[in-house]
């Protein structure tokens, strides 16, 4: 989860698109340097009141069908059916979605690309093509194996992007933390999502004043601004988790991370029409087998 | 006299590092005064704030509330009972969502969950920032996370709110909305210390004010005292608040007579001259 929200930092587009979106219709998500787009978008999802928990386990049961169902019915009925919850009942646009699901398409692409095709020296397989030096070869059977990969690995993917689209870190993290995993890995991951926001903002700061003294005129000097503000980024934190662990101790602080969190209840049509959904898709199976 | 609510004795701290940050500071508080805390940069006024609370350890002297000195055992009646607002509202907030954040401190109180809600929703309500309970906290602004650092306090229910600069970085509008929450918690008979290098505030607000200089306390009295008295105003290196600047002017060009009754407000001072 983490790593999606860091790795998508780096994604503009997507973030200015997810900005406009706030503004337009939640009004949340001020201008926050290059914060998530992600994040932004599990924030304003319509679906964000169901219980997260519900959530959680409805898409991971969905991945862990997609996975052993091994079926291209089921993995296209997912597709669809998480496209839909994600942006007809969430309410997010179909561009952002698309921009969102374009970095884990290009990874599918190149992933399958390789198992499809193969290379040899001789003209075998059903197709082939001779590119000079060797033959590059497919044939039915495999092309067939590729997409149906393709859609399954997309169909998993979407029922986790389903989760992550509607549902806020802090809530995702609740929710393992009730599934008993350590109490220290459940703190870690609490801090480290608030306080990679703070990074991001004094990283945008320093090479802000950085860029506007020059500091990355040409490659050299790119080079060793990174490597100062790299450094002192360090100290920065060194010095705000003094002045975090001070402000935490004078709010009775006494070695134990507790939270207040609301219980967002489920409602029993939305276990009903998951259950459908689930059954739906078993039984697609079972008669497409 | 009244008993004091708070009562600290001959104060030290050191940094380690060879500065020294509190010199033997004594002062007794009383409840419901509003308090202003003054004094340049790295007088000790934050460090003072940090030892009155708890979170720093004196190296010598000592603290009592209520009477009961305070030592290991009972710290964490002191840190209930006394709130620090925090200058950087980004140093204090730490939980993901608005709601988390206001309700980390009664939760740390071991209350039960039910009181918390109702703590926390009573916080918010009274911060007027009830509609961003479920926003994380980077997508706020400084207005609003300042709005949340205090909310934080409010939830705790302290006797004692001490806020560390809490004007710095606000803007005018946000600072008005401050002092209306200042002046709200006086009404309600908190007691409150502010530290500020805003002295018009302090002649405005503080019923009295305590100037810090290397460590000690060099005046403690109420503001016009204070800014009556020059050798404190220039080893303390503070300005004298505006309106008594226009009011010596006018008395020394004889368009006002010397009474010595300081107007407290531009208003009382268009009176004054009304009167003439």
């Amino acid at each position: 989860m983490m790593s999606t929200v860091i790795l998508k930092s780096g994604h503009r587009d997507g973030h200015t698109l997810g900005d406009e979106i706030n503004h337009r219709h939640h009004k949340i998500g001020h201008k926050h340097g290059e914060g998530s787009s992600i994040d932004a978008y599990a924030y304003s999802s319509k679906i964000r009141d169901w219980n997260p928990a519900f959530k959680v386990s409805l898409s991971l049961l969905t991945l862990i069908l997609c996975i052993v169902l091994n079926n291209p019915y089921v993995s296209v009925a997912v597709i669809i059916a998480m496209a839909y919850l994600t942006i007809i009942v969430g309410g997010l646009s179909i561009q952002a979605y698309l921009s969102i699901l374009t970095i884990p398409i290009f990874f599918i692409l190149l992933g399958t690309f390789t198992i499809g095709i193969d290379f040899s020296t001789q003209p075998i397989g059903q197709y082939h093509l001779y590119l000079g030096l060797f033959y590059v070869f497919t044939s039915q059977a495999k092309l067939k194996m590729m997409v149906f990969l393709m859609v399954k690995v997309f169909a998993a993917i979407s029922a986790m992007e389903m989760m992550t689209l509607s549902t806020p870190s802090s809530e995702i993290i609740s929710v393992i933390q009730r599934a008993h995993v350590p109490k220290l890995i459940i703190e870690l991951t609490n801090l480290i999502y608030r306080y990679i926001f703070i990074l991001f903002d004094v990283n945008i700061k320093m090479r802000n004043s950085a860029d506007s003294r020059l500091g990355f005129c040409d490659v050299k000097t790119s080079w060793k601004t990174f490597g100062n503000i790299a450094s002192n980024m360090l100290i920065v934190s060194f010095k705000k988790a003094d002045a975090y662990y001070n402000a935490m101790e004078a709010r009775c602080y006494d070695g134990d991370l507790i939270f207040l969190e609301e219980v967002k209840k489920v409602k029993p049509i939305q276990i009903a029409k998951a259950a459908v959904f689930i059954i739906f898709l078993i039984l697609l199976w079972g008669f497409t087998r | 006299m009244e008993e004091p609510i708070l009562k600290i004795r001959d104060l030290y701290y050191d940094y380690g590092n060879g500065t020294t940050a509190l010199n033997g500071v004594s002062v007794d508080i009383y409840e419901g005064e509003k308090i202003a805390v003054i004094g340049s940069n790295g007088a000790g006024k934050s460090t003072f704030f940090l030892t009155t609370n708890g979170v720093l350890k004196p190296d010598q002297g000592e603290i009592s509330y209520r009477g009961t000195i305070i030592n290991k055992k009972n710290l964490k009646e002191l840190r209930k009972n006394i709130g620090i607002v925090f200058q950087e509202a980004d140093n204090q907030i730490i939980a993901s969502t608005v709601m988390a954040e206001v309700g980390f401190g009664p939760m740390n109180l071991k209350l039960p969950k039910k009181e918390v809600l109702k703590r926390v929703e009573e916080a918010l309500t009274y911060m007027n920032i009830l509609d961003y309970k479920d926003r994380p906290p980077h997508y706020l602004s400084g207005g609003e996370k300042k709005r949340v650092s205090i909310a934080d306090i409010i939830a705790m229910k302290s006797e004692i709110i001490i806020f560390d600069e809490p004007t710095a970085g606000l803007d005018p509008l946000n600072a008005q909305m401050l002092e209306e929450v200042l002046d709200k918690l006086g009404s309600e008979g908190k007691t409150m210390l502010i530290s500020t290098h805003d002295v018009d505030f302090v002649y405005r607000w503080a019923e009295r004010a305590i100037v810090f200089w290397q460590g000690k306390i060099i005046a403690d009295g109420t503001p016009l005292e204070i800014f009556q008295n020059k050798e404190v105003l220039k080893q303390a290196n503070l300005k004298r608040p505006t309106i008594i600047e226009v009011y010596d002017l006018l008395v020394e060009k004889h368009l006002l007579e010397d009474t010595k009754a300081y107007p407290i407000s531009i208003q009382a001072l268009r009176e004054m001259l009304g009167n003439m």
